[in-house]
């Protein structure tokens, strides 16, 4: 693969990543450094066999991209470590235990349904204390987590297929619903549906639309990827722009024109709905504000995803459409490059790892006193409240979204009590 | 040879813990090179210390086999000065980066070697001070690198260089005891030791100097049609007696690079760029300020920084160039060499001359202010001898610059890269003088044996420390002093 | 065989010694003036031949200070190398022989509004004298010392062989810094035959402001308050007791001068001037001299220190009192010190940081250099660039 190589070569070893990558920050070691990475990518490709601790090293990238915005030489990490992943899912035999781990998490997350119903067994399986199987050990804390940041179930709202400008029509696009964000957090798309037909946009929601394919393609599992890149592009084959509050999956969807590059038959349309995908805060700051701002008398402290800031480049954006409600104050977290630790599935594949980045960046969103913690990735406000309510802090987490919409329907705070 | 290694690393298990010794092939190869990855060797172990008395117990065991050890930072060096041994040990201080104390009062902090350059100005910068020495790759290189290289920067003109910000270093030296060292009383053991690359011990607790942020910085970025006339400019601004806290120069083909990789939207069709900064008192500055415009008179547009971003945005372009090249060719060589400002004029032409005749393309980015050049010399490696001649324009530029009077490094180092060129810019003479201080710090000659000198001087007999008669004097390659 | 004097004067111009040659008392046997490199080479090679203790000497101005050699043979005089080998104006370099007095390398350098930013502190003191003693007055603060400076030297081994470090850039690590290591090493480690040094256009304007403190605290506050303003004092000195003064320099441009002048004057009161205190910049004058470096916040107990040596409020520079005068914002200050107590006064001083005596009579017991950590090292650095301990024997920390 010349393609492959020629990424690698790109790399020359200046080490600007090495700060800015959450596993270095942890241990300081050269191999889980970017710069290591590529060179154990290198040492692959030049003919030395996958061993355990290559794969280990691979396996801790939690893929928060942070190097490649820190990187000069514009080398594509994103690209190496989803080729590395797939070459170690084709190659590496991995012990039964972790078969079935990696089995289990991608036989329930990308599927809205299956997720809805684990909701409740686990519920009852907590109510009870029954021992659960070790599997489901693993996967509980997040889905615990889930269940208890989510707001009750009855208030989950139904979106219709299309939702109508409110007033003249700027702009026709599509929303991606998400898999975690429309089954635990309906109300963060309700909120972004409600956003985008106030600011004069037709909201198209296509019932058949799955997952986008972000967890199976940021873990190697090229050919799940494929197939789910391809039945979102179906669903969305009626618009030319699709609006993700989802990073992650704002941020698989501008892959897929690479994803699926070498499939005559689908690159073109690939290519379109790359070019069309756009994040939620990114279009409203192309598009201008219209609808009137109502003052939100709160602090907020902004979290950059990654996928949202290292992936997409989306920083100012956010915290324009934040800073542009009257009252309401921005507060910078500490290290905001260095990923919390949540990063797709690699809280439930690395936990103690996951675990600490989680701890670090608790520490700095406390140190802000905000009142509401914002991010635009359902796995980081999950992961960072977890994180803060283990330090016994408690804090209000929201979507980008929810908090324009309280603004933009003028209800206040309140809507942002701690849950 | 391995065995001894294998026995060693044992030792080195029981003195840093299995977390902190590297055995694996493949781990390994990772620290084969720092930032200049023209010279590789893969390390026979490496460690990861926490402490100056890990360090000490480990230099102690190397000493007691025999075997050399060599310190790492972040490994960002650009002159192979923390190139590993193969049948050596690697110790890497990248988990000793704990800021341990910060004292505004007395404008100091003490940092261990592991903390990166650029957090000691962030941790600083609320009090209203900075860490003055500024090197391109300050975000991430590590202040013990630093002191072993004497790093400079862009700001070093007006600032000075990492010596004249450190006020102690606690060391540990090759007999495996710490030390703190000051700038006196006595013997200046730590101006020698700040910039010995690494050959004199290791630091494992620095002092250094915080500097107060200046009250005004101005910047500005003056695009010119050629290189002739930024470098006239500099000139003006010398001579007029301002002393900038920066000039930066980037010539045409650099600015292209930095443009491909950071779109820092420098003027378009520019020959040349200057980055001129000054900074102080808002009374002195603004005026010099004017003057510096006015000198800047040649120049087709001039663009002054309105805030920190665009101040940022212009420096993105100069701070990036390097790593940036990677963008226009596939490889190149990172040339440092330092002429006397005069020269610059003469030397610059003669360098296009070089590039001209052999087709090698060279980009010129450098520090104008204090004629430190650094070209790049661009080349495919694909392309059969295209490597060699890189190499051989790169070597004629030092000639360019000792030929001048200047220097054949201004802040890469030595290192092993230019050990060879040594010979050019001193006197035989000069380098045993240079190395009877590393006989007094390191007569066995295991602390990163192989740098700054093509050729060891041996320091004579070593009580309880002969391993056999040295090799390079059974090959014939030294004699014993 | 050859006599050494025979010898000695094939190589340059020597004469026997005279008692007023005399190293604080030890009279050489003989005094060699090279005045070529070449020649102190020579000089310094036939005088290893003959195993003779050499003392270098410059102008002579701090020959008593240390304590006196264990040998001295043979004084090398530099006076006669004297010259300002290279001025590049617009490179902002100089080099000199060693022999020449600052003083002197400040007038060819004021011709080009070029200076040296290194103060003396005695008349007639030569470039190689200052760098052999490392000493630096005021402006010390904002352009470092005689190290900072320094880019370049040549110095001649014990052994005769000349060498070189560093170079006649600003910017440069290629190998050892040598001129480092032989700044400060009062003549133990070889000859300083020539240095080089990075210049500084000469301020077009200057100004002082003076201000007077009731006490120490309130003089530790003065500094404080401008070490943490933004006017980048060009110097903040201190002097006392008796009244203690803080004195700061200001250097730039006419106006902003100006400005910085009435902002510091604002933030410490005291009065602005043209001219420096008559005390700018000169040792204080007392029977013990010592120097100390330590963290500008021991400006205090410094004083504390003093104790009962120290003159009262109205005994303004009485005779036989203490006085303290340096650099507070740097944390170097020369301190003056009668000969009673002198001993317990730099122990205490010793707490605060390193403390050398400078010059004291030879009658007072004194530690003079404290303890020194690195002892050990400064003895192998010795061994190594003079095996045969002949160069300034005994003059050093630790009898090196």
């Amino acid at each position: 693969m010349d393609e492959f190589r020629e990424l690698l070569d790109d790399c020359v070893h200046c080490g600007f990543c090495l700060p800015t990558c959450p596993t270095y920050e942890l241990w300081g070691e050269e191999m889980d450094s970017p710069r290591g990475r590529i060179h154990l990518m290198s040492q692959h490709e030049l003919g030395a066999p996958l061993s355990d601790s290559m794969v280990e090293h691979f396996d801790r990238c939690l893929g928060c991209m942070a190097c490649v915005t820190a990187c000069p030489s514009g080398v594509r990490y994103d690209r190496l470590i989803e080729v590395t992943r797939a070459r170690v899912e084709d190659e590496h035999p991995r012990s039964r235990g972790e078969r079935l781990l990696r089995a289990a998490i991608f036989a329930v997350f990308p599927y809205p349904r299956r997720l809805r119903a684990l909701r409740w067994p686990l519920r009852a399986y907590q109510a009870s204390k029954i021992n659960m199987a070790p599997l489901l050990t693993r996967i509980s804390p997040t889905l615990a987590a889930m269940e208890r940041l989510a707001p009750p179930r009855a208030k989950a709202v139904r979106l219709p297929e299309r939702v109508p400008a409110h007033g003249e029509r700027r702009a026709v696009v599509g929303m991606l619903t998400g898999c975690v964000q429309r089954e635990f957090f309906p109300g963060v798309n309700a909120a972004t549906a409600r956003v985008l037909a106030m600011e004069g946009c037709d909201v198209v929601i296509p019932k058949g639309q799955g997952c986008c394919g972000a967890l199976s393609l940021h873990s190697g599992r090229s050919e799940e990827a494929r197939s789910f890149a391809k039945k979102t592009i179906e669903s969305f084959a009626g618009v030319d722009t699709v609006v993700v509050n989802a990073a992650g999956c704002g941020s698989a969807m501008k892959d897929y024109a690479d994803v699926l590059a070498d499939e005559p038959e689908w690159a073109e349309r690939a290519q379109a709905l790359t070019a069309g995908t756009r994040d939620l805060s990114e279009f409203l700051a192309e598009l201008g504000p219209r609808a009137t701002r109502h003052p939100l008398e709160i602090t907020i402290a902004y979290h950059d995803a990654c996928h949202l800031a290292h992936a997409q480049g989306i920083r100012a954006q956010p915290r324009e459409l934040l800073r542009g409600i009257p009252g309401l104050e921005v507060r910078e977290i500490a290290d905001p490059e260095i990923c919390c630790g949540s990063a797709g599935v690699y809280n439930l594949l690395q936990p103690q790892t996951a675990g600490e980045l989680g701890d670090r960046k608790a520490r700095n969103v406390s140190a802000t006193n905000a009142d509401l913690l914002v991010a635009a990735n359902p796995g980081c406000s999950l992961q960072i409240a977890t994180a803060l309510r283990r330090r016994g802090e408690e804090i209000a987490v929201a979507h980008t979204a929810e908090v324009l919409d309280a603004s933009i329907r003028g209800i206040g705070k309140e809507l942002f009590s701690r849950r | 040879m391995t065995s001894r290694l294998d026995g060693l690393a044992e030792r080195l298990r029981v003195i840093a813990g299995a977390e902190g010794v590297i055995t694996d092939p493949a781990e390994l190869r990772t620290y084969e090179c720092d930032g200049l990855t023209y010279h590789r060797a893969t390390p026979g172990v490496v460690v990861l210390p926490e402490s100056a008395e890990q360090i000490a117990e480990i230099v102690r065991a190397c000493a007691a086999e025999g075997v050399p050890y060599i310190a790492r930072g972040s490994g960002t060096g650009l002159s192979g000065g923390a190139l590993p041994r193969t049948d050596g040990v690697l110790i890497v201080t990248s988990r000793m980066r704990r800021i341990l104390e910060i004292d505004i009062e007395n404008q100091r902090a003490v940092v261990e070697p592991g903390v990166i350059n650029l957090d000691v100005t962030k941790a600083t910068r609320p009090h209203g001070y900075y860490y003055a020495p500024d090197p391109s790759s300050q975000q991430v290189c590590s202040i013990g690198g630093n002191v072993a290289e004497n790093s400079g920067g862009a700001h070093c003109l007006k600032y000075g260089f990492t010596v004249n910000h450190v006020l102690a270093c606690e060391v540990v030296t090759p007999d495996g005891d710490i030390v703190e060292i000051t700038e006196g009383p006595g013997y200046d053991l730590l101006g020698a030791f700040v910039g010995s690359e690494g050959t004199l011990g290791i630091a494992t607790r620095i002092t250094v100097r915080l500097t107060r942020l200046p009250e005004t910085v101005q910047t500005l970025l003056a695009a010119f049609d050629s290189i002739e006339h930024a470098g006239g400019a500099v000139s003006a601004i010398i001579a007029a007696g301002v002393v900038p806290a920066a000039v930066e120069m980037m010539d045409a083909l650099s600015i292209e690079a930095a443009e491909a990789a950071v779109r820092c939207g420098y003027p378009a069709g520019a020959g040349a760029v200057l980055i001129v900064e000054l900074d102080g008192p808002a009374a002195e500055v603004d005026r010099q300020f004017a003057q510096v415009k006015e000198l800047c008179r040649e120049a087709f547009e001039i663009r002054v920084a309105a805030g920190d971003a665009e101040r940022a945005l212009i420096w993105r372009g100069r701070k990036s160039a390097f790593a940036a090249v990677g963008r226009i060719s596939p490889d190149y060589i990172v040339q440092d060499g330092v002429i006397p400002r005069t020269a610059l004029p003469e030397v610059l032409a003669k360098i296009d001359e070089l590039s001209g005749d052999s087709g090698v393309r060279v980009a010129n980015v450098f520090h104008a202010g204090d004629g430190n050049l650094h070209p790049l010399v661009l080349f495919d490696d694909a392309v059969p001898g295209a490597g060699e001649r890189a190499e051989e324009v790169s070597g004629k530029i030092l000639d360019l610059c000792i030929e001048h009077g200047g220097s054949i490094t201004g802040e890469h180092g030595v290192g092993v890269d230019k050990a060879k060129h040594m010979p050019r810019m001193f006197t035989e003479e000069d380098l045993d003088t240079m190395q009877m201080l590393r006989c007094a710090f390191d007569p066995a000659g295991l602390c990163n044996p192989g740098k700054v000198y093509p050729t060891p001087r041996l320091c004579g007999e070593v009580p309880g420390r002969g391993t056999g008669v040295h090799p390079l004097v059974e090959s014939g390659k030294a004699d014993l002093f | 065989m050859t006599t050494p004097l025979d010898a000695l004067a094939k190589a340059c111009d020597t004469r026997p010694g005279e008692p007023e040659d005399g190293v604080q008392g030890v009279v050489p046997s003989y005094v060699a003036a090279p005045a070529t490199v070449a020649e102190a080479s020579e000089v310094m090679r036939t005088a290893a031949e003959h195993g003779l203790a050499i003392v270098p000497r410059g102008a002579g101005t701090k020959l008593h200070w240390g304590v006196p050699p264990d040998r001295c043979d043979l004084v090398i005089d530099t006076r006669r190398l004297g010259r300002v080998i290279e001025h590049t104006a617009g490179d902002l370099v100089v080099r000199a022989e060693a022999g020449l007095p600052l003083e002197d390398l400040q007038d060819v350098l004021a011709g080009t509004d070029q200076q040296l930013a290194l103060d003396g502190l005695l008349p007639g003191a030569t470039v190689g004298g200052v760098l052999a003693t490392a000493t630096a007055g005021p402006r010390r603060l904002l352009y470092g010392s005689a190290r900072d400076l320094l880019i370049g030297i040549t110095v001649i081994r014990a052994d005769g062989v000349t060498a070189h470090a560093g170079g006649k850039v600003v910017k440069n690590v290629a190998g050892y810094d040598l001129g480092k290591l032989f700044t400060g090493s009062r003549g133990t480690l070889g000859l300083i035959a020539e240095a080089a040094f990075r210049l500084h256009p000469l301020p077009r304007a200057r100004a002082y402001v003076t201000a007077t403190a009731a006490d120490a605290g309130r003089a530790h506050e003065i500094v404080q308050a401008l070490l943490h303003s933004s006017l980048v004092p060009a110097a903040i000195e201190v002097d006392g007791p008796g009244p203690i003064t803080v004195a700061v320099l200001l250097e730039g441009v006419p106006e902003g001068v100006t400005s910085r002048a009435e902002a510091a004057r604002d933030l410490i009161g005291g009065e602005i001037g043209a001219d420096p205190p008559r005390w700018w910049g000169r040792l204080p004058e007392g029977d013990v001299l010592a120097e100390v470096h330590a963290r500008p916040t021991a400006l205090e107990p410094l004083f504390a220190d003093l104790g009962t040596a120290a003159a009262g409020a109205d005994g303004d520079r009485l005779p036989g009192k203490a006085r303290i005068r340096g650099s507070a914002g740097r944390g170097v200050w020369h301190v003056a010190l009668p000969v009673d107590g002198a001993g317990e006064i730099v122990s205490r001083l010793r707490r605060h940081g390193s403390t050398v005596v400078l010059n004291a009579p030879e009658t007072v017991r004194l530690d003079r250099w404290g303890p020194l950590p690195a002892l050990p090292l400064m003895r192998r650095v010795k061994d190594q660039f003079d095996p045969g301990h002949r160069l300034s024997p005994g003059r050093f920390a630790g009898g090196i």
